[in-house]
């Protein structure tokens, strides 16, 4: 049998239940019906016991009564009479008795004088008896009575002799015995017993069908309870023993008194009724139910078992199916069995196989390859190297991975386009295929990342193919006519020694990759220090996230002056962070990471944010300053800034020409393509732009004209060095002259004494700012410093 | 009604035949006599019809044993009179009235007789030659009854609806004036009380202990 949880189980559990139920339920209702059956049958036979005993008598008496009458009647018999003729009048009675059976027949005068009798027995209460009931005799032509006789109870007829008066009485009587109760067994089923009382309240039995042991015991359990019998024949209200106990079992009874004789002796009949013998017939019954409930139960038990199989099975089957289907088999196909709805489902299972198989099959292709080159891709390489460590595990054998990342591709893909990039990476896939040893994994991890797994090799021999994979791009691959010459930085890490796990060891890798490419195109094993760093620096990236969030981030300004007439112009919007403990820190030790991290990102966005709110704080106190905000590499890159930055100024309602953006040359370099239409998107929207640091890279004016640019901002290192080296005081006057012939603005940073002022405003550059004028301050500050500034009188 | 009437009529002929019967003995008509009325009662002092009253001279009979007759007919199963007094020695005739025969039968001691299944007036009269009561039945009717009182005295009738019968020409002297009554208890229907005549109408009574007012016994279904 299967678990109760199976659905087999649970329908035969229901059949059976609904089963048992249903026959529990009828069992006990006919089990109930036939007890209350049994019960009211034998009141029911007890209760017609009564009349039935009655009228038998009554028939008796009846069939006497007209016998003794018709003998009462005859002439002759009458004759006799008349004429006292004794021995006519006994032969006649003879007779009669003989005829109709009678137990005694006599005739009695009107006197009470017994005239002639059948029995030479005396007397005794009869003549009494007769007399008693004389009247009723009298007006009834006949009555009946039971009387006791010798001893023993008999039923009397008595019926007048009229001529035409009455003249005496014919009296016959039959005995209440044994034989009687025979025939009232014989119609009514009941036992019946006649009693008559014995001296000392005791009763005596006087012919019954019980046998004379159960006889006895009637007698005695009656001797026990027989005060309560003393009830006259007539007021014939049937007594009820409480329970009668004999060798049959138990009997219900009804008495019923029959006559109060004369002398005190009484006679009662009790009719019984056999309480086992009544019920037999329904425990028969009640036998024959039990038989069938439990046949029943056990052909419907069977038969849910069967059904239930025949349901459950080819479930069972198609469970099977299913639990393998999950457990990744999909070759083996479905057994197709049966022509109902499991075979629909079986048929549908099998359609799910093959299409799961499929999907699989693809699935496993798409998720484990890269569709460009066909080599395994991050994940499966991922797995690869998992399980080559599991395979290593403590058998000493060492493994190494070389991650790459390809130097330049970025410019490629953007210069040349994407299905150009496309193509070059799959050249540099078969190039690294061709190279690395066949037992050896290549994959490509994804962009311009490629990744190489090596089993049982030492670090010498990673590093000896990362030397050969680097020699075999340094060949330039020609691809549509273009010769392309690109490199790479190759990370190596290898277990144990770098990691135990395929997640780490791959980390490691990349890091040292990123080693390897910041050095130029070599190989570098990746070494637990670099970490350190890495470290660090995950620090300080989520304190400048957390800090941005706190507002630990202060914007500082530094004012920018005509230096002409001295008049303040407007500031450089700088950043300063109040670190909560180690207290103020300066741009170049967060800024270069910021950059390197994105984070300059929401950086730039918040210093914008700020410059808005500023511009419209100073605009609303009638001050007119153009800010100056710096934008990094990434900046450029992100092509949303020129949205960004439009909201903010409709949201705080400043205009684009109270704002100048700085730019460094080199941030353009990164991504030229990108950083202009960021650059053009910009200045359209009437922000103007300014170059950073000019100087410190290698554009050239020429280029810078082709940008979008309105001022130009001679790095501080010229201008601080000015004054005592002619020649960056040349650099500076030329810088100054050429941008004024492109038409750009000029401003000097780093003005730190008025004699740098005077030159420079000799020179004919336009602004400055340096710490002569002010060093950069807290904002709120600005406007004390306003209210302080003397420009310096210049003489010329 | 009917019934009564038939009774009275019938009581007035005997008590006519005894009258005729004792001139007819040739008593001395000088000889003082009187009348006697009897009333009879029962219990509760209602009349009681058809009882039998008779004075016995206590001086003797002076019985004449003449010749006399009586009838008792049957008329629709029912003997007419109920109640018959006669003198001994009378004889009664049985004629049967109905379409059907009757068998009139006595097994009375004081006359015993069977009369089997006779139509019309073919029964011979029988003769009642002894002093007694006499019940007569009819062995094809059991409710037939009739009653015939014999008596040894010219002096004798039966009560009417009144209760009242009146005998007449009673000569001076002591009597043993009788009642008998059927609907008495069988051995004690037979009343009596001195009775002394003494020239004049004399009255006497009989309280019978009966209830008058209930019907006879009649023999059952």
């Amino acid at each position: 049998m299967p678990s109760f949880g199976t659905l087999e189980s649970r329908i035969v559990t229901l059949f059976l239940a609904l089963i048992l139920a249903g026959q529990g339920v009828a069992f006990f209702v006919i089990r109930n019906g036939i007890t209350t059956n049994e019960q009211a049958a034998v009141r029911d036979q007890l209760e017609l016991g009564v009349p039935l005993f009655r009228r038998l008598l009554e028939e008796k008496t009846q069939s006497y009564t007209g016998n003794a009458r018709t003998v009462a009647k005859d002439y002759g018999f009458r004759q006799a009479i008349a004429s006292h003729d004794r021995e006519t009048i006994e032969a006649v009675l003879v007779n009669t008795q003989e005829r109709i059976g009678a137990s005694l027949a006599l005739y009695i005068a009107l006197d009470g004088q017994i005239v002639a009798s059948t029995t030479k027995q005396a007397p005794g209460s009869l003549e009494q008896s007769i007399l008693n009931l004389q009247d009723a005799a009298e007006r009834d032509d006949g009555t009946a009575g039971v009387t006791l006789f010798s001893g023993h109870p008999y039923q009397i007829v008595v019926v007048p002799v009229r001529a035409p008066i009455t003249i005496g009485y014919v009296a016959m009587a039959f005995a209440l015995d044994k034989q009687l109760a025979a025939e009232m067994r014989e119609l009514s089923m009941l036992d019946v017993s006649f009693l008559v009382s014995m001296e000392g309240n005791r009763w005596a039995v006087d012919g019954s069908t019980l046998d004379a042991e159960d006889a006895q015991k009637l007698a005695d359990q009656l001797t026990m309870g027989g005060e309560k019998i003393n009830g006259k024949a007539e007021d014939a209200r049937p007594l009820e023993l409480q329970s009668l106990q004999l060798s049959r079992g138990e009997y219900s009874t009804r008495v019923l008194a029959l006559a109060d004789g004369g002398d005190s002796q009484r006679a009662i009949v009790v009719l019984q009724r056999s309480i086992d013998e009544a019920i037999a017939p329904y425990r028969q019954l009640q036998l024959r139910l039990i038989v069938i409930t439990a046949v029943v139960t056990v052909i419907a038990s069977m038969f849910s078992f069967f059904a239930a199989r025949r349901i459950a099975s080819p479930l069972r089957d198609l469970t099977a199916v299913a639990k393998r289907l999950g457990d990744g088999d999909f070759q083996s196909p479905v057994e197709i069995k049966g022509h109902d709805e499991i075979r629909k489902l079986s048929v549908a299972f099998e359609s799910m196989r093959g299409g799961i198989a499929r999907h699989e099959q693809e699935i496993r292709h798409l998720a484990y390859s890269d569709p460009l080159t066909d080599l395994p891709n991050r994940a499966r390489f991922a797995q690869l190297l998992q399980n080559a460590i599991q395979q290593s595990a403590g058998k000493t054998r060492t493994c190494f991975i070389l991650m790459m990342d390809l130097n330049r591709f970025k410019n490629v893909n953007d210069i040349l386009g994407h299905s150009f990039g496309d193509h070059l990476l799959r050249l540099v896939a078969q190039r690294l295929v061709d190279t690395v040893i066949h037992q050896f994994v290549v994959a490509r991890l994804g962009g311009d990342e490629f990744a190489v797994l090596m089993l049982d090799t030492s670090e010498d021999e990673a590093l000896e193919m990362a030397r050969r994979i680097l020699m075999a791009l340094e060949v330039p691959m020609t691809l549509e006519e273009q010769s392309v010459d690109i490199g790479a930085g190759i990370g190596i890490a290898g277990y144990p020694f770098h990691g135990t796990d395929a997640r780490s060891l791959m980390s490691h890798a990349e890091e040292a990759m990123y080693v390897a490419k910041r050095g130029g195109n070599e190989a570098v094993v990746y070494d637990p220090a670099q970490d350190k760093g890495s470290e660090q620096n995950l620090s300080l990236l989520s304190e400048m996230r957390r800090g941005l969030e706190r507002g630990e981030f202060k914007m500082y300004a530094q004012p920018k002056l005509s230096l002409k007439t001295g008049e303040f112009v407007g500031f450089e919007a700088l950043v300063r962070w109040q670190h909560p403990t180690r207290g103020l820190v300066f741009p170049d030790q967060f800024i270069p990471f910021s950059e390197k991290t994105g984070f300059i990102r929401p950086l730039t966005r918040w210093v914008l944010e700020q410059s808005t709110k500023v511009s419209k704080a100073l605009s609303d106190k009638g001050i007119s300053a153009k800010i100056s905000v710096n934008l990094s590499t990434r900046d450029l890159l992100d092509q949303h800034l020129p949205d960004l930055f439009l909201a903010l100024m409709e949201k705080h309602g400043v205009s684009a020409g109270s704002f100048c953006l700085e730019i460094t040359e080199s941030s353009i370099m990164d991504d030229p393509v990108r950083a202009l239409a960021t650059l053009e998107r910009l200045h359209a929207t009437g922000v103007e732009l300014s170059i950073d640091d000019f100087g410190t890279g290698y554009s050239s004016l020429a280029y810078l004209k082709s940008l979008p640019v309105d001022e130009l901002k001679i790095d501080k290192s010229f201008v601080l060095k000015m004054e005592s080296d002619a020649s960056d005081a040349k650099i500076v006057r030329s810088t100054i002259d050429l941008a004024h012939n492109l038409g750009l603005r000029v401003v000097a940073e780093g003005v730190e004494t008025e004699k740098a002022w005077a030159l420079l405003a000799r020179m004919g550059c336009d602004q400055g700012q340096g710490y002569f004028m002010s060093r950069p301050i807290p904002v709120p500050q600005l406007e004390p410093w306003l209210a302080a500034w003397n420009p310096p009188v210049l003489t010329a | 009604m009917n019934r009564i009437r038939r009774c009275c009529r019938g009581c007035r002929i005997a008590v006519g035949l005894a009258s005729v019967g004792a001139v007819l003995a040739g008593f001395p008509m000088q000889a003082l006599c009187a009348d006697l009325t009897v009333q009879v009662h029962d219990a509760k002092g209602a009349p009681v019809e058809d009882a039998v009253v008779f004075a016995e001279p206590l001086a003797g009979a002076t019985s004449q044993k003449t010749a006399h007759t009586a009838e008792i007919a049957q008329l629709k199963r029912t003997f007419i009179p109920l109640v018959t007094v006669v003198r001994v020695g009378t004889e009664i005739s049985f004629p049967n009235n109905d379409p059907f025969k009757h068998h009139v039968y006595s097994f009375s001691p004081a006359k015993t007789f069977d009369l089997p299944l006779y139509s019309g007036k073919s029964a011979p009269p029988q003769l009642f030659d002894k002093v007694g009561t006499v019940v007569l039945g009819c062995n094809i009717h059991d409710k037939m009854i009739a009653y015939v009182q014999v008596v040894d005295t010219p002096y004798f009738g039966k009560t009417d609806a009144q209760g009242t019968v009146r005998l007449e020409g009673l000569p001076n002297g002591k009597y043993e004036l009788k009642t008998w009554y059927y609907g008495l208890p069988s051995r004690k229907q037979t009343l009596s009380q001195p009775l002394v005549m003494q020239d004049a109408e004399s009255t006497a009574s009989f309280s019978l202990d009966v209830v008058r007012t209930l019907p006879p016994p009649l023999p059952g279904h």
